[in-house]
């Protein structure tokens, strides 16, 4: 094997690492993915729609999931799969959760009509960050421009 | 904020996303962001239509 074809495969071998590093900035912080990558209108463009989609959510009353146990009447196979796409905003969510914003079981809150359209917001927020979050990763192994 | 309005920017949202994500070229993008979001627009409305009529 020459030296260049070597250099080829340790190149091949390192976008992997460097894919998994750029997938989970792409997930911690949304639109960071693409920005390290120097892909700044995706990453407004992505980013932005999930910073909105978030913040929209919690303007308008959304409630955000987590695992809870020993609450009556409630069980974790409902709460999982909620939790799990609201994760999807990766900081947002995190930060959310240290501040105890959006995590109140507030029944003026449920009330209000807008309620289930802020839950939607921050799940789908959370989901399109997951697509986002793939796409960065494709872009950094070389799969997609 | 209306319902109108929330439907409207859910779909925008959505599109740019599904738009970047599934396609190549820009000219693709465009095409299939606003694909999706009419799609959204008038499913939408369509299922609230339909909903409206039903007696439950």
């Amino acid at each position: 094997m020459s030296k260049v074809e070597q250099g080829r495969l340790v190149d091949e071998e390192r976008a992997p690492a460097q894919a998994w590093a750029m997938g989970a900035a792409a997930w911690l912080l949304p639109g960071a993915g693409h920005l390290l990558q120097g892909k700044w209108v995706r990453a407004l463009l992505l980013g932005g729609a999930v910073w909105i989609c978030f913040l929209a959510g919690l303007w308008m009353g959304g409630h955000l999931f987590v695992v809870k146990s020993g609450e009556p009447g409630s069980s974790m196979l409902y709460q999982l799969p909620p939790m799990i796409a609201n994760l999807g905003t990766g900081l947002l969510y995190m930060v959310s959760w240290f501040m105890g914003t959006g995590f109140s079981d507030d029944p003026v809150n449920a009330a209000r009509a807008t309620y289930e359209y802020g839950n939607t917001f921050l799940l789908v927020a959370g989901l399109l960050n997951y697509l986002c979050m793939l796409d960065a990763f494709d872009i950094s192994a070389g799969r997609k421009s | 904020m209306t319902h109108f309005l929330v439907m409207t920017s859910f779909a925008a949202l959505a599109a740019v996303v599904f738009g970047i994500v599934a396609k190549e070229t820009q000219n693709e993008r465009v095409v299939y962001g606003l694909k999706v979001f009419v799609e959204f627009m008038v499913i939408g409305l369509a299922l609230g239509w339909i909903l409206y009529f039903l007696p439950f």
